[in-house]
């Protein structure tokens, strides 16, 4: 063998050795330098904050790490209450009474002060929304892709006939949103921000004021910590770690998973969670350019009467956006709010734009739906 | 001594101008100066057209927060070339803001209805 083909038969014997990424890992190809801010950033990420540190005085978690743990970025087992008001066409957040995001647990000092467990439930809202705390792996990659992409695959007015329309949310200044169960943050550095202010009521340099109490402002002394709570680099390792958060491998595809993942198409699933997506140019080489393993569009969908819950921006409470597979393997619960136990129950439950391939998913053979479901849990 | 003397007089003539036209009232010229001014960039909340004021949706990821803006007779409001009137305005529509904190609250010197949001 020449040298060349031997240089080749290596490099090839390399790549198919590569370890496999597990859920927690951070993206290959990072610099020493981004390597060490995905660690630092993990630090940030597992600490526990304390009323002393910033926490509260309302809260849902005391750390990051509380509800995206097992491993660090992956799922946990709380459950949050979100609350809007639907007037069609308008949807209000809620913002003057507490919302959207409804803390359920409250300091010493401020249960003191006011006798509450938790924040109170908002009035006005119409709707009221559970949530599930989502894996966090592979943030960085969707954050990237263009909004071109997500418009090339929006079709708001089913001008194809499939049944299937999508259409981007918007977050309250008008930018197209993509992050959460509503797709309604724009950028991952926001949702990341937002959810030291929403989660833990962690004040930073991005959302420097404290959550009131249901619109009314704090009684004294019940929030020590000057704000902001956490600095900008405090922030900036936070956001750095979720974005270099890799997406699990996916396990390798036996005779049935490849059947599976065939019929994911052949059905209409693929019509929304896209298998593939492709990143934008970003100054960080292991985000750049990269064509990813996604099964989102990131487009919001009408699922139906029986998962509607709340509003948000621009989606109808039945409207949701996609939810991006990954590390399906990993997972006991599905849907928004967790109400599905098994993958079988999570596509039966799919309904509105879903309920084609949901049909056309019951109308398979026994063995085939068993292959998609192989299928999904090799992701 | 002479020379001590000198330098005085010539420090006391050059100074002489300067307390001159220096403000009776040092306070005044900080309050005189511009106050800062701040943008939002948000969904309309509400709008009390009888009491000239604006409520707007801004905030960061799921951190929302209302901002309470006030108009002015010398506010100016603008959608896509046009000027339309406070009363114009209703929720759900975005808007730019510009304006400037007062020890009357949040005052807006510019609204700017955007293009963007329409279902």
């Amino acid at each position: 063998m020449t040298r060349p083909w031997v240089v080749l038969a290596l490099l090839l014997l390399t790549v198919g050795c590569q370890k496999p990424v597990k859920p927690g890992d951070p993206l290959r190809g990072l610099s020493l330098a981004e390597r060490d801010r995905f660690d630092r950033g993990k630090v940030v990420f597992d600490s526990v904050f304390t009323p002393e540190t910033g926490l509260g005085p309302l809260f849902n978690s005391t750390g990051c790490g509380e509800c995206h743990e097992d491993p660090a970025g992956g799922r946990g087992d709380e459950v949050e209450v979100h609350a809007t008001a639907f007037h069609a066409p308008v949807c209000d957040p809620l913002a003057q009474e507490g919302g959207p995001v409804i803390q359920q647990h409250t300091t010493p000092a401020l249960k003191q002060a006011l006798g509450i467990d938790q924040e109170p439930f908002p009035p006005s809202a119409t709707a009221r929304a559970l949530r599930t705390s989502p894996v966090i792996f592979g943030r960085g990659l969707l954050d990237l892709v263009p909004d071109s992409a997500l418009l090339a695959y929006a079709d708001p007015d089913d001008r194809n006939h499939d049944g299937v329309k999508g259409r981007p949310n918007h977050f309250v200044d008008g930018r197209i949103g993509r992050f959460g169960r509503k797709g309604f943050v724009p950028t991952l550095r926001e949702f990341n921000a937002g959810a030291f202010a929403a989660e833990m009521s962690v004040t930073n340099p991005a959302q420097p004021t404290e959550e009131d109490v249901g619109g009314k402002p704090l009684p004294a002394g019940v929030d020590p910590a000057p704000d902001p709570e956490i600095n900008q680099e405090q922030l900036d390792l936070t956001d750095d770690f979720v974005r270099f958060l890799a997406p699990p491998t996916p396990l390798r595809l036996g005779k049935d998973g490849r059947h599976g993942r065939d019929l994911f198409s052949q059905i209409g699933c693929a019509t929304c969670h896209i298998p593939t997506l492709r990143t934008g140019y970003s100054p960080v080489q292991a985000l750049s350019n990269q064509e990813f393993a996604a099964y989102t569009d990131l487009l919001l969908h009408d699922m139906g009467a029986d998962l509607a819950d709340i509003c948000l921006g621009l989606a109808t409470p039945a409207d949701f956006r996609t939810e991006p597979l990954l590390d399906l393997r990993g997972a006991e619960h599905f849907l928004h709010d967790g109400r599905a136990t098994t993958l079988e129950q999570a596509i039966e439950l799919h309904g509105g734009e879903g309920s084609g391939a949901r049909d056309r998913f019951k109308g398979l053979a026994a063995a085939d739906r068993a292959a998609l479901v192989a299928f999904l849990k090799s992701l | 001594m002479r020379r001590m003397i000198r330098t005085a007089a010539l420090t006391a003539i050059l100074l002489v101008p300067l307390v001159i036209s220096a403000p009776a009232n040092w306070g005044a010229l900080t309050s005189a100066q511009p106050a800062p001014s701040y943008t939002y960039q948000g969904t309309v909340r509400a709008v009390n057209v009888r009491a000239g004021t604006l409520e707007l949706i801004t905030g960061v990821g799921m951190s929302l927060r209302v901002v309470r803006l006030k108009t002015a007779p010398t506010t100016r409001l603008v959608a896509a070339g046009a000027a339309p009137r406070l009363a114009d305005l209703k929720p759900g529509d975005v808007v730019r803001a510009e304006g400037r904190r007062t020890a009357a609250g949040l005052v807006a010197d510019r609204v700017e209805k955007l293009a963007v949001g329409a279902r």
